[in-house]
Formats: structure tokens, C-alpha cells, sequence
């Protein structure tokens, strides 16, 4: 019997990153199963520690990105155990149900407060492969339980979406604050909100948002194709750069961590310390 | 009337693409009048591209047998051994198709099909897809079409985004090309790959245990409607108008990515269980091909009942249920006895018929001993043929006729390196495909370790926790087509090699796409038999894996005729060719951008004066010019070898192969592919105004290494020499000239952008 934390991986229709998401938990000394979106009864007997809704285009992208997928059955599950704490991630797709179902902000239970919105920037609009430089807002830092080891160093990290750009009911740049996980910059953490900075016309440069708790956040970047050193490309400018190219070659390449890692070995980290408090 | 003439008039009226005589062969089989269902399902099986009846006596000199080849063509795809991982051997699965003429008619559904397709056709051997590539051929985009050309290349691309990154394939790049011989007929090839297990391939016939146990059809995914019916043959004529939309099919990502999860359960449950099975994808002729060739191939009959077929369309006729070419469907042979558990899987776990209105698995047909072909509708035959006519193909003696094309050469050929150079990075051919690249997802999957351009060619980590690296590229030079098409073939195949080379990755499989016009003209027919030679000689020399003496396999491929324009001129020849190679260790790849000033440059090939199709020609004097490179088998070989013994021996800095604007335009790409916080440029220390050594397309690379690499290696090749360092300013320069790149990157990165997508065409 294993007593490592179990991530359970939802799959909907049309979801397309559950199993390299599944494998980067598993990197990361969890254990990590990926479950249908019918399989309600096996989700909720396996008590997942926390939960992660993978990329992809859920239902075909159908009225809104994230909208149907958020109406499903088991984003009840999901819904109840990111309010009673546990951590949930949303990347990409994931994040657009996430916001879909109210989840975050989550300023008002299960109200939709903000939006994914078509890419749209003076530069680039449509949808948009490209690797960007992420940064943690600092509070974030402190009570998100997948961002407590990123640390102040921007982070490469690759973007892929059409509908990625954050947009608020209600501009109250309060609350909005209290909800900033991870915000657009440049190789030297330096924020603009010009393209390609900020890719597609991010309100604030957000590249992802949370609840007020921060255990459940919604991001439009792709950690797990960054979780390797070797996913990063050549040519990406900065530390990570010189870390990558120093490997040049250099069998060590192969099993190097990249900066999405940091993310999953800082689930990893909270669960530790979860344990260390319960002992 | 007697029998011809009502054969005529059922050609005139269904708009058939097959010929009196084929009719009255047809006629022959069945012994009467055929129905309706016949006339569609052989003018399938007979289109040229079902049937291969041009080409099928010329493709028999492409080399297509070698030790690690386990399916050759045949199948939906080829499959070669790929690795041996924690006891399990996996071998890689490739396809290679075109989509052009849906493409050119409906941009956007038609680029998407081709790639539902092809994928498709990997997935039916059992395999997960793990990269897909596209293979682009456009016209003029600011030429006399160039408003038609710029929306299609538009749509071309939006269809490959979305269907491509939904589907959750990454995209491994391609190449794109500009000619105004396509301003009327765009090409749009298409690769897909995958990897399988050996132990758990799939095929697509119905396995010998049907002949003791009753095997039945199971149709699984999108309802049947009325798109694409006559696809095959619409693929297959020329392109004279735009009435025929009807015939390309409407893709949907969304249910073939539910689907290929349902199926991965299926073929799994189905392998651990040790029940034979046949699979297969639905493509060109529908329904009527899936079960005609499934029984076929294993040697059975068929019973089809088409009242068994879920359709979203009512009241459709027979040969409509039967023929059209709805996409995301597949059919699988399996024993009656595991057919409900199966039919569960579909409609209960995966849900099919509420994600999806109207799709489902059903039973649709039944094994017979007796080998017949027998369709019923509404309790009426709507088809009885014996099986075998319907595989049987037919084959024609096309005449071929030589036409060379003169060589013609311009008289002066004035050098100013800064001026040639910003020409040729701003011409369409030469300008960064980047912008083309953003819309496509490379990543998905989590293997990709190049993207495209980045390196020579992708290289992606495609098994988990094995270290070998699989390295694509797919390569066509119009320019040489036009003007040579041997050499274009073989070019094809040299350039896809030197690619995959370059990264330090072995070759060990190709595929093909030959492109051409109506090979019903002579001379366009002696077009096509010359780019089939010269793509068998290259494969010839290159088996770089075992030894010389062995080829390099081509595995899969298709052909496509009766691509030309609205008058009726042929497009350029295009022999479109993919080259698959495997790195043992995927931690020794080199990408291209420089890295380290004081580095030497090695040149890997003498430059030669042959200057045809180049685009130096092209864009500094507005010629085409005559002679193209020549292909100098055992050279290529030679240095091939060199430069994966360099990557071996992990002395390769950077390597990039020369091609387009030779070896300056090589140079200036392995600058301008350095990080922006490092720049790096490059000093030659030859050759300061000479064209040959500047810009000559001879067939070549240029290798970075550390000054103590070079002189350390003992026995030095006569192709190779330094000819330059590596610099930390930004910059190509001898010490008479400079091009400054900073002054170029941002116009060099944007140009197709500008062009087509935002239709800024200011001069």
C-alpha cells in the first residue's frame, strides 16, 4: 500500500494532455490516475488528494471554451473538494472550466466572474503556440500550494490556446490583485503589456488567476511541457537558457528538471508538509 | 440500346470518372446491367487515386524491402523496427498523403480532412499518432492570384491548427513553398506518424480465424452522411471547377479524439484477450471499400446490411450510405462473440451516441465463407459481386514522351553580399516560416525536443523513459522540378536525409508524395517516371543505417495526378519526400543556432558552379537559370557519414545543411536561430565576392566546432575545410563586406505575416 498523495487527472471529451500531465505527478513522487468524465463513482471512491483538469478542447470548445465541460456531473465532486481545500489545477483547457464553473475567482460561490476571451493584441490575435516568461504575484507565492517553489526568477514556460486572454466582470482591481497567480514578462521579469509579453491581451498580463485561498488555480500556460530540461528550446534567453545549454549534449540533459516542475514538486512539497503537521 | 450505350449514358448521368471500357469490364464481372452501388464502388476502386493504375508498373523501382522493414507499402501505412525498450521492441508507423484539390476548393475543411485522414491511417495499425507534418505548396502570394493564393494558405493553415492541436498530435513542422505553378492547385501533403508495439499490430484484413469462427463488421463513429461521396474520383480529375465542393468531407477532431481514445481500450482489451482482429480506417469509397477490402484481404466474402448503418441523413440512397466518405470512422473485424462487450465500450463508456448526435457503433455486416461482395438494402440487393473483382485493380501502359527543359543561364552574375543576402531572407522561399509555425501546436504530448526551426530537422522523445529520438523532415524543391525532375527527386530525398542528418539522427525509412499533372500527357507522364527514378537512385545511395549497399526503405506513399491550372498547364513537378531517422541517445542532437564565439565553421561539401532553380537566381536576378545540382550519389553518402561520425564523437556545436541561398543563407540562418541575449554571427575568411562559394546550392553543410575538434580529427576529408568563425556581434561579414542582422531579424520574422495575413503589400 502506497501512502503517497494520489492527483487524480480528469479526462472529458476532448481533453488531449491527461496522460503527460499524469506522468510529470508521477515525476514528482505522487501518484496520479486519470479518471473519464463518467467515472464519477470511481473518482469519489478513490478519494483523490487533489486534482488536476488537463488541456485540450473539452466539448469541441462548444458555446465557450470550458463552458460545457464546466456543467458536467463531476465538476460537482471537483467543485465541493476545492471548497473544502483541497488543491485543484486547471491548465489551459482546464483553467477556461475551471473559470467557467466559478471556481475562480470564486468571489461569490459558483458565480462566473471572469472569462477566457479570443487572443487579441495589437501584433497577434487568433490562436498562439509560443513560449513566454511567467512570474508569481508574491501572496500567491505564499498560500498556493502549486506555487510555493517557483521563486522569484522568471520561468519559461509554452503557451497553445486561442481563448487565453482574462477578462473581468467587474474591474475591481482589488479583488483582482487578491486573485493574481502568475502574471506575463520578459526573460528579466520586467512586465509590459505589449506583444509578444503579454501574448494575447491578458488583463493585467494575467497568466493565471486563483481563488482567494489560492489551493485552486486556473492557468493558461502548460507546465508540463516545460517540466523537462530538455522541452526547453535552444534559443530561450535568460538562467534557464544558460541551465539548458550548459547541458549541451551532456547526458545529464535527459533527466534535468525544467521550470515546470516547480509547480508539481510544489504539490508535492505542500502534501509533505501536510503529513509533517499531521505526525 | 444495347449494353454500351446504357453503360454510357449511367457514366453521363452519375458524373463517373471510369471509361467506357472499364464500365464494360465492370459488366463483365457482375454478368449484367450493375447497380447503381457497383457503378460508385468501382469507380472508387478504379480511380487512379484508389487504383494506381498509372503508376503502379513505376513505382515498382522504388526500393522498398530492407532488414527493419515490417510492413511495407500496401497497408493504410508502412511500419519499420524502431527501438528495443525494457524488453519491448517498438516500431515506428508512417503514412504520407495529399489532400490537394479539397484544398484548393474549401481551404480549411480540406487541410483538416487530409490530416483526419492520414492520421487515421496510422492509428488503424494499432499505433498511437505522435507527430504529423505538412507539406505546403502555394501559389504566388502577391502574383496575379495572389488574393486567392493568400486566403488559401490562410485557410490551409487554419484547418491544420484546428484540427491538428484538438486532435492533441504535435505538429513537427513541413516545409512551404511559394511558385506561381500552383496559383490554380495548391498542394497540401500530409504526414502522420506513430509508434506500435510489435506485438500489437494491427491490420486491416480479416484475420484466417474467421474462416472457423463467425466474424462480424462493427462500424464505430461519426453517423453516415452524403460528404465526400465521389471523393476518390474527384480526387483524381482535374480541377475544373468549384461546383464539386460537395466532395471534399467535414472533419470533426473532437469525436476522432474521443474516438481514438475508445478504440486505444478496445485494441487493448481485444490484444490481452489473444482474439484476432481486423481494423481498418474508412477513407476514399466509404463504406463499400472498409468491408470490401477487409473481407477481401483475408479472403472472405462479405453480407452488408446497410439498414444496420446509423446515418444522420434520412432517405440517403444505397450508394450514397455505401460510398460517401463521412470522415472519423472506422471498421473492425472482430469474432460475433465479443461484439457486444465491444459495441459497450463505444456507446456506454465512451458515450459516442450523447457526445455526438447520431454516432454509435453498430454491426453492419457478417463474414461469409462464399466470396461474395453482397450489399441489401430495405430487404432489396443493392450489390453481388465476386469479392475478388473489387481488390483486383486494373493497371494502364501510360505513354511517356521526354521533354527536357533548355538551359538557359543569365549572362552577368553581379555579387554584393549585403544586398543579395536581405533579398533572398525577404524573399517568400527565403523568409522565416515562424509566423506560419505559431498556430500550430508542437508540444502536445510532452515530447518534442526540436521544434520546427530550431534544428534541421524535429526531434522528439517519442517512448517514455527510452532515450532514443526520432528526427522528421520533409523536403521538395519546385524550382528544381521545374527545370530537372530527376533531380527534383532525388534532391527530395537528399535534402529530407541531410535534415534528419544534420541533428545527427540515422535515416532509416522515407516516404513519398509525387505530385504531378494529368498523367495522361506524355510528356507529364515522362515527368513523373523521372522523379521516380531519381528518387529510387537516391534511396539507393543513402541507406545509411546498414550499409551502402543497402537502401534506404520507402514505406508508404501515394500519388497524386491531374494537379494543373485552369488552362491546363501542369503544375511543377513535385516529388515531395519524408525522411524518418533515429538518434540513439537524444541527448547528443544539435540544433542549428550558434553557440560559442571563436568556433570554427566547417564547409562539408566543395561548391560547385550549378546554379539552377537557386533562389539567388531567383531573387538577386530574376532568372531561373538551367543547371541544377547535380546528385552525386556516393558524395552524399560520404558526407553524410562524416558528419553523423561528428555528432558520434559529440563535436558538433551546431550543424545546419546548406540548401536555399547556399552556403551564406546557411551561415546567416545559424545566426539568426541565436538565443537574443547571446547573439552570434559569423566572419568568412573566403570567397569574399565569388557566387559559387556565396551562394551555390550544391548539396552540403556547415558544421560548428571548437577550433581544438577540428584540428583534432586525424584523417580530415577532402569535402571538408573551415571557411569562417563564429563571432559574438550579430553580423555575416568578410572582411570586405557586413550585413548587420539586427537590421533584417524583425522584417526577415515577419514577412509572411505581413503578406498573409495582414495583406500589407506595400512595395
Amino acid at each position: 500500500m502506497t501512502n503517497k498523495p494520489l492527483v487524480a487527472v480528469l479526462q472529458f471529451p476532448g481533453s488531449n494532455c491527461e496522460y503527460e500531465t499524469a506522468s510529470v505527478v508521477r515525476e514528482s513522487g505522487m501518484d496520479a490516475m486519470i479518471f473519464r468524465w463518467n467515472q464519477l463513482k470511481e473518482l469519489s471512491d478513490s478519494r483523490p488528494d487533489a486534482f488536476i483538469l488537463p488541456g485540450g478542447f473539452s466539448f469541441q470548445d462548444r458555446v465557450r471554451a470550458g463552458a460545457v465541460g464546466a456543467k458536467e456531473e463531476i465538476m460537482d465532486l471537483v467543485f465541493n473538494e476545492a471548497l473544502s481545500g483541497k488543491p485543484v489545477l486547471g491548465i489551459c483547457n482546464g483553467a477556461q472550466i475551471l473559470v467557467e464553473s466559478g471556481l475562480v475567482p470564486g468571489w461569490e460561490n459558483g458565480r462566473i466572474e471572469s472569462a477566457l476571451a479570443a487572443n487579441h493584441i495589437h501584433g497577434r490575435s487568433g490562436y498562439l503556440s509560443r513560449w513566454v516568461f511567467l512570474r508569481a504575484n508574491e501572496r500567491a507565492l505564499k498560500i498556493s500550494p502549486w506555487l510555493r517553489m517557483i521563486g522569484n526568477d522568471p520561468i519559461p514556460v509554452p503557451i497553445a490556446h486561442a481563448e487565453g486572454r482574462f477578462v473581468f466582470a467587474e474591474k475591481d482591481n482589488n479583488r483582482i490583485s487578491e486573485c493574481m497567480a502568475l502574471t506575463y514578462c520578459d526573460e528579466n521579469g520586467i512586465e509590459t503589456a505589449d506583444y509578444p509579453v503579454n501574448p494575447n491581451g491578458s488583463f493585467m498580463n494575467l497568466a493565471g488567476i486563483m481563488n482567494r485561498e489560492g489551493n485552486v488555480l486556473a492557468m493558461m500556460p502548460h507546465p508540463e511541457r516545460a517540466f523537462w530540461m530538455w522541452q526547453i528550446p535552444p534559443w530561450i534567453p535568460g538562467t534557464w537558457g544558460d541551465r539548458r545549454n550548459s547541458l549541451q549534449h551532456d547526458p545529464a540533459l535527459a533527466g534535468s528538471k525544467g521550470p515546470g516542475a516547480l509547480f508539481f514538486r510544489s504539490l508535492a512539497d505542500y502534501f509533505e508538509l501536510i503529513s509533517r503537521e499531521d505526525q | 440500346m444495347d449494353l454500351r450505350d446504357k453503360l454510357k449514358e449511367v457514366i453521363k448521368e452519375r458524373s463517373l470518372a471510369m471509361t467506357i471500357p472499364e464500365a464494360e469490364k465492370l459488366a463483365g464481372y457482375v454478368g449484367r446491367m450493375p447497380t447503381p452501388l457497383e457503378f460508385h464502388l468501382f469507380d472508387t476502386m478504379w480511380s487512379e487515386h484508389c487504383s494506381y493504375k498509372s503508376s503502379k508498373p513505376v513505382l515498382r523501382q522504388l526500393p522498398t524491402q530492407a532488414s527493419n522493414v515490417v510492413v511495407g507499402p500496401g497497408e493504410d501505412a508502412g511500419i519499420v523496427r524502431f527501438c528495443t525498450f525494457s524488453g519491448v521492441e517498438w516500431d515506428l508507423v508512417v503514412a504520407h498523403e495529399s489532400h490537394n484539390h479539397p484544398s484548393q476548393v474549401l481551404p480549411v475543411e480540406g487541410a483538416a480532412t487530409g490530416i483526419g485522414g492520414i492520421v487515421r491511417d496510422v492509428y488503424c495499425m494499432g499505433a498511437k499518432v505522435t507527430g504529423s507534418l505538412d507539406l505546403l505548396r502555394f501559389g504566388d502570394p502577391t502574383g496575379v492570384s495572389g488574393e486567392r493564393t493568400r486566403a488559401i494558405c490562410r485557410g490551409v493553415v487554419e484547418g491544420i491548427w484546428k484540427y491538428g492541436n484538438a486532435l492533441g498530435v504535435p505538429n513537427l513542422g513541413g516545409d512551404t513553398r511559394f511558385h506561381e505553378g500552383y496559383d490554380d492547385n495548391c498542394l497540401v501533403n500530409v504526414v502522420a506518424l506513430g509508434f506500435v508495439r510489435h506485438d500489437r499490430i494491427a491490420h486491416s484484413f480479416v484475420p484466417e480465424e474467421a474462416h472457423t469462427e463467425q466474424y462480424v463488421l462493427i462500424l464505430t463513429g461519426k453517423p453516415t452522411d452524403d460528404t465526400g461521396f465521389g471523393g476518390a474520383t474527384f480526387a483524381s480529375a482535374d480541377l475544373s471547377d468549384t461546383a464539386e465542393k460537395g466532395a471534399v468531407q467535414v472533419a470533426d477532431p473532437f469525436l476522432k479524439r474521443v474516438l481514438s481514445e475508445a478504440n486505444r481500450v478496445v485494441l487493448e482489451m481485444l490484444f490481452e484477450k489473444e482474439i484476432p482482429f481486423g481494423f481498418k480506417d474508412l477513407g476514399a469509397g466509404g463504406i463499400a471499400c472498409v468491408t470490401s477490402e477487409l473481407a477481401a484481404h483475408g479472403g472472405l466474402g462479405i453480407h452488408v446490411d446497410l439498414d444496420e448503418v446509423p446515418i444522420s441523413i434520412p432517405g440517403l440512397p444505397p450508394e450514397v450510405i455505401a460510398c460517401a466518405e463521412t470522415q472519423e470512422r472506422y471498421g473492425l473485424a472482430v469474432p460475433e462473440s465479443v461484439a457486444e462487450e465491444i459495441l459497450d465500450i463505444y456507446n456506454t463508456s465512451f458515450e459516442l451516441p450523447r457526445l455526438f448526435p447520431g454516432a454509435s457503433a453498430s454491426i453492419i455486416g457478417r463474414f461469409t465463407e462464399d466470396p461474395v461482395y453482397k450489399v441489401v438494402h430495405r430487404g432489396i440487393e443493392v450489390a453481388f459481386t465476386p469479392i475478388n473483382c473489387i481488390t483486383e485493380g486494373i493497371v494502364y501502359d501510360r505513354e511517356s514522351k521526354s521533354s527536357p527543359v533548355e538551359v538557359i543561364e543569365p549572362d552577368i552574375r553581379p555579387v554584393d553580399p549585403p544586398s543579395d543576402l536581405r533579398k533572398m531572407l525577404l524573399s517568400h522561399d527565403g523568409a522565416s516560416r515562424s509566423p506560419i509555425w505559431s498556430y500550430y501546436d508542437s508540444e502536445v504530448q510532452g515530447t518534442t525536443h526540436f521544434r520546427p526551426g530550431e534544428a534541421d530537422a524535429c526531434v522528439t522523445v517519442p517512448i517514455k523513459g527510452c532515450k532514443a529520438g526520432l528526427a522528421v523532415s520533409g523536403d521538395g524543391n519546385p524550382w528544381f522540378g521545374q527545370l530537372e525532375p530527376f533531380l527534383a527527386g532525388a534532391h527530395a530525398v537528399g535534402e529530407a536525409v541531410r535534415n534528419v542528418v544534420a541533428t545527427g539522427a540515422v535515416p532509416i525509412a522515407a516516404t513519398d508524395c509525387l505530385n504531378y499533372g494529368n498523367p495522361e500527357k506524355p510528356d507529364v507522364f515522362w515527368q513523373f517516371c523521372r522523379g521516380v527514378e531519381g528518387i529510387a537512385h537516391a534511396c539507393r545511395n543513402l541507406g545509411l543505417e546498414s550499409g551502402r549497399e543497402h537502401p534506404l526503405p520507402i514505406v508508404s506513399g501515394n500519388v497524386s495526378f491531374y494537379n494543373q491550372s485552369l488552362s491546363g498547364g501542369s503544375i511543377p513537378p513535385s516529388p515531395i519526400v519524408a525522411v524518418f531517422g533515429r538518434i540513439d541517445d537524444f541527448t547528443r542532437a544539435t540544433d542549428m543556432s550558434l553557440k560559442t564565439q571563436g568556433n570554427v565553421i566547417v564547409l562539408i561539401g566543395p561548391r560547385e558552379d550549378e546554379f539552377g532553380g537557386s533562389l539567388y537566381y531567383r531573387s538577386c536576378l530574376g532568372h531561373s537559370g538551367g543547371k541544377v545540382p547535380l546528385f552525386r550519389g556516393e558524395l552524399e553518402y560520404e558526407m553524410a557519414r562524416f558528419v553523423l561520425d561528428c555528432a558520434e564523437a559529440g563535436i558538433s556545436q551546431s550543424v545546419h545543411d546548406i540548401s536555399e541561398g547556399g552556403l551564406a543563407m546557411a551561415a546567416v540562418e545559424m545566426a539568426l536561430a541565436t538565443r537574443k541575449d547571446a547573439r552570434r554571427g559569423v566572419i568568412l575568411s573566403k570567397g569574399f565576392t565569388d557566387p559559387v562559394f556565396l551562394y551555390s546550392e550544391t548539396p552540403g553543410y556547415l558544421i560548428e566546432m571548437l577550433p581544438e575538434d577540428w584540428e583534432g580529427i586525424s584523417v580530415k576529408p577532402d569535402f571538408a575545410s573551415v571557411i569562417g568563425r563564429v563571432t559574438a556581434d550579430f553580423s555575416i561579414s568578410s572582411d570586405i563586406w557586413k550585413l548587420n542582422l539586427s537590421e533584417v531579424l524583425e522584417e526577415y520574422s515577419t514577412l509572411l505575416d505581413r503578406i498573409i495575413w495582414r495583406e500589407e503589400l506595400s512595395e
